[in-house]
């Protein structure tokens, strides 16, 4: 019984401790959730979104994949922009894991490492609702990102909703001495929650009020001026409002396809105003993830909101069938302007066109679909 | 509490110096292939979840693909569960001549399970399934890991067959046969049992997998302990059964049913309602903490499976305390 009470305490002491840590104030150190990158006109934001490195994942294909798509967005850009123009930033927009493992997890960052030295680019980590349904803890996770060389993300223990919401702000120079030209915002949007003890289903999850507070906050202090772009995973109510403006009248410009649900549980108690907030404080863009069968993109005056393309080969997506009857295959194909099979697998690229001198908040957004054949890639660019 | 522990409450209250060791080493070789089952139908688990995930969302190629290169996965589970039906026949028939015969039998349907193994993955490595013996992922080596992990049991089925196959008239076990637990109802006791080992085993995986992946800290603390209890409590039932009350003497089990049953129900009930007001507190806390644990559930944003996993103990103990009071009353 004494050496009990003697190992008791020492065993629960870890558990104690981890669970102790002090919790800091959003508000307090605005500052620490900044990253920054030096503007230039012709800034190219790369979604990645929903690649899914899971327990079934050839990663062998997967990375075979991933090869030809950053090869094909870089051969577009500097045709279209010239030799010197780049992906500047990845922004991976959740559900990179799903079911995976340390061994998944570790072999991920270092392909994406070796990408982003060959390309030149930075790569913001947002969490979707299954990157942290793996065989590791949360805190592993996150350190992995933390000590990636070109990973932009941060995670602090505080009093914000979500495990990591960060911005990054592009600046005159790429520090934080000098003014804002463009902030792309990247938002944890949890993953999901139960409405009660008992409940059989749980609801996913959506963008918290205090994360709305923060946003705004931080764009504030950027300058109300400044023209911002939005990244995370999970669809917020807004979409289908949208859509179904869309389809009751409403003249906003739209495209691609809608071959699913976006994800929103109908429930008004657990609507966000993030993007209603966003669109009276010169937001610009939100890109989001999660449902795979869906891009479709809206120009909600003046804020473009759309889900990007899924990303890679693994889990489901949509076959894309011209001959298929479906009301919403065919709005999303005449809207494309494609007229052949293929399936709905790629990336979107964000291209902010604002002069350095002259932001006026304006950018090209692209999808593209690229799909491995063995009579030759299926390749398409679509703009927005 | 010193009464039922007493040796004689036991069917087999000692042992000459040969059965000690027969049964010693079969012990031991119960409690490996009992984790080797835990971890694999894990892993199988998380493989069969992805496919679901696929299917619900209406890609069924996508999930044909999955399953097919997930293939040595559910093979080396099948493989693991099959060699502790193995050992446990040699602990558990109504003779020695049925125990010689299922100790044959499942040594037999081992080897082919291995042998499937083997075959499927050199064919696919041939035909292009997979690009090399070593692709990776889940694994560094998968699935040349699988092969090696066959020959174990090929080793294990071989071994039990010779074994058996050469001492059958000299009587190769030296243990006493235990008696078939039940003989009515036989297809109910059996599906019942096969879904209680199942839920043991990956509530074992859980359990310890648990105690690495829970994130203790930001507010989940209750959470994690509670979750981690439940899974803790459901093979700790299933090892008390298995490993107690049906080592017990007929008497035995009649009388200690009733006492066990209460026992196991206030226990069950006090963590169903941890877990449950734990959760309460946080209502994302199973999205942001020991995630990976949870079963088939998150695929289908469903908690049911949760849910059946924090009841079952108390549906197994409110069971065993309507039989105890009906054995009471006769």
């Amino acid at each position: 019984m004494k050496k009990m009470s003697k190992i008791l305490p020492l065993l629960i002491a870890p558990l104690l401790l981890t669970s102790c840590g002090k919790v800091s104030k959003y508000a307090e150190h605005l500052d620490d959730y900044v990253f920054t990158m030096k503007y230039h006109q012709n800034f190219n934001v790369l979604q990645l979104t929903d690649i899914h490195w899971n327990a079934n994942s050839s990663i062998y294909e997967s990375k075979n994949y991933m090869d030809k798509l950053f090869k094909e967005v870089d051969d577009h850009i500097k045709s279209l922009q010239g030799a010197n123009a780049k992906i500047d930033l990845v922004e991976l927009t959740g559900d990179t894991f799903m079911l995976s493992n340390t061994y998944q997890v570790r072999s991920f960052i270092n392909y994406i490492e070796k990408k982003a030295e060959e390309f030149g680019f930075l790569y913001a980590e947002i969490y979707g609702n299954h990157d942290r349904h793996g065989e590791y803890h949360p805190n592993w996770l996150a350190k992995q990102f933390t000590n990636a060389p070109h990973a932009l993300y941060f995670e602090p223990n505080d009093d914000l909703y979500g495990r990591s919401n960060f911005m990054i702000n592009l600046t005159e120079d790429g520090t934080k001495e000098t003014s804002v030209k463009w902030q792309i915002a990247n938002i944890d949007s949890g993953a999901s929650f139960s409405e009660s003890s008992i409940s059989p289903f749980r609801d996913y999850d959506y963008i918290r009020q205090d994360q709305v507070d923060w946003w705004t906050q931080e764009h504030a202090a950027a300058g109300l001026d400044v023209p911002g772009l939005a990244y995370y995973h999970i669809p917020q109510d807004e979409n289908l409002k949208l859509w179904n403006e869309v389809h009751n009248g409403a003249t906003y410009k739209n495209k691609f396809f809608k071959l699913e649900e976006f994800a929103d549980n109908g429930n008004e108690e657990y609507a966000s105003n993030f993007l209603d907030n966003g669109k009276t404080l010169n937001l610009k863009g939100a890109f989001m993830g999660h449902a795979h069968n869906v891009d479709w993109t809206v120009d909600w005056d003046g804020l473009v909101v759309g889900l990007g393309v899924k990303t890679g080969i693994e889990l489901y997506y949509a076959h894309v069938d011209p001959e298929n009857p479906d009301p919403a295959m065919q709005e999303g194909l005449a809207s494309v302007g494609i007229n052949e099979k293929f399936d709905l697998i790629g990336a979107s690229l964000v291209t902010i066109t604002d002069e350095e001198d002259n932001i006026e908040g304006k950018f090209d957004l692209e999808h593209l679909y690229l799909n491995e054949r063995e009579s030759g890639d299926f390749v398409k660019w679509v703009k927005f | 509490m010193k009464k039922f522990f007493d040796k004689d409450n036991f069917l087999f209250p000692s042992f000459t110096k040969g059965q000690k060791r027969q049964s010693l080493v079969i012990s031991i070789a119960l409690i490996i292939f009992f984790v080797f089952s835990a971890y694999t139908l894990f892993n199988a688990m998380y493989a069969f979840t992805d496919g679901i995930g696929s299917i619900v969302s209406g890609s069924m190629d996508s999930c044909i693909r999955d399953l097919m290169r997930s293939i040595p996965l559910f093979l080396s589970f099948f493989m693991s569960v099959w060699a502790l039906f193995l050992l446990q026949a040699a602990f558990r028939n109504v003779s020695d001549e049925k125990r010689i015969k299922s100790l044959k039998k499942d040594a037999i349907t081992l080897l082919a399970f291995a042998a499937a193994n083997l075959i499927w993955v050199i064919a696919a490595t041939i035909a292009g399934k997979y690009h090399s013996l070593v692709e990776g992922s889940p694994s560094p080596l998968y699935p040349l890991d699988s092969i090696l992990y066959s020959l174990i049991y090929v080793a294990l089925a071989i071994f039990t067959l010779v074994y058996v196959s050469k001492l059958q008239d000299k009587r190769p076990f030296l243990l006493e046969t235990r008696g078939q637990i039940v003989t009515k109802a036989r297809g109910l006791y059996c599906f019942f049992i096969s879904f209680w080992m199942l839920l043991a085993l990956f509530s074992f995986a859980s359990f310890t997998i648990g105690l690495f992946i829970h994130d203790f800290g930001n507010g989940y603390f209750f959470y994690a302990i509670s979750l981690i209890l439940v899974y803790f409590i459901n093979f700790l039932y299933f090892a008390v059964w298995e490993f107690y009350y049906n080592e017990l003497k007929e008497e035995k089990k009649k009388e200690f049913l009733l006492p066990l049953a209460i026992c196991g129900l206030i226990i069950s009930i006090i963590v169903a309602v941890l877990y449950l007001v734990s959760l309460g507190f946080d209502l994302d806390a199973p999205a942001n903490s020991g995630f990976g644990i949870l079963p088939v559930a998150f695929a289908a944003s469903v908690n049911l499976a949760t849910l059946i996993i924090v009841f079952t103990p108390v549906i197994v103990s409110i069971v065993a305390f309507v039989k105890g009071l009906l054995i009471r009353k006769k």
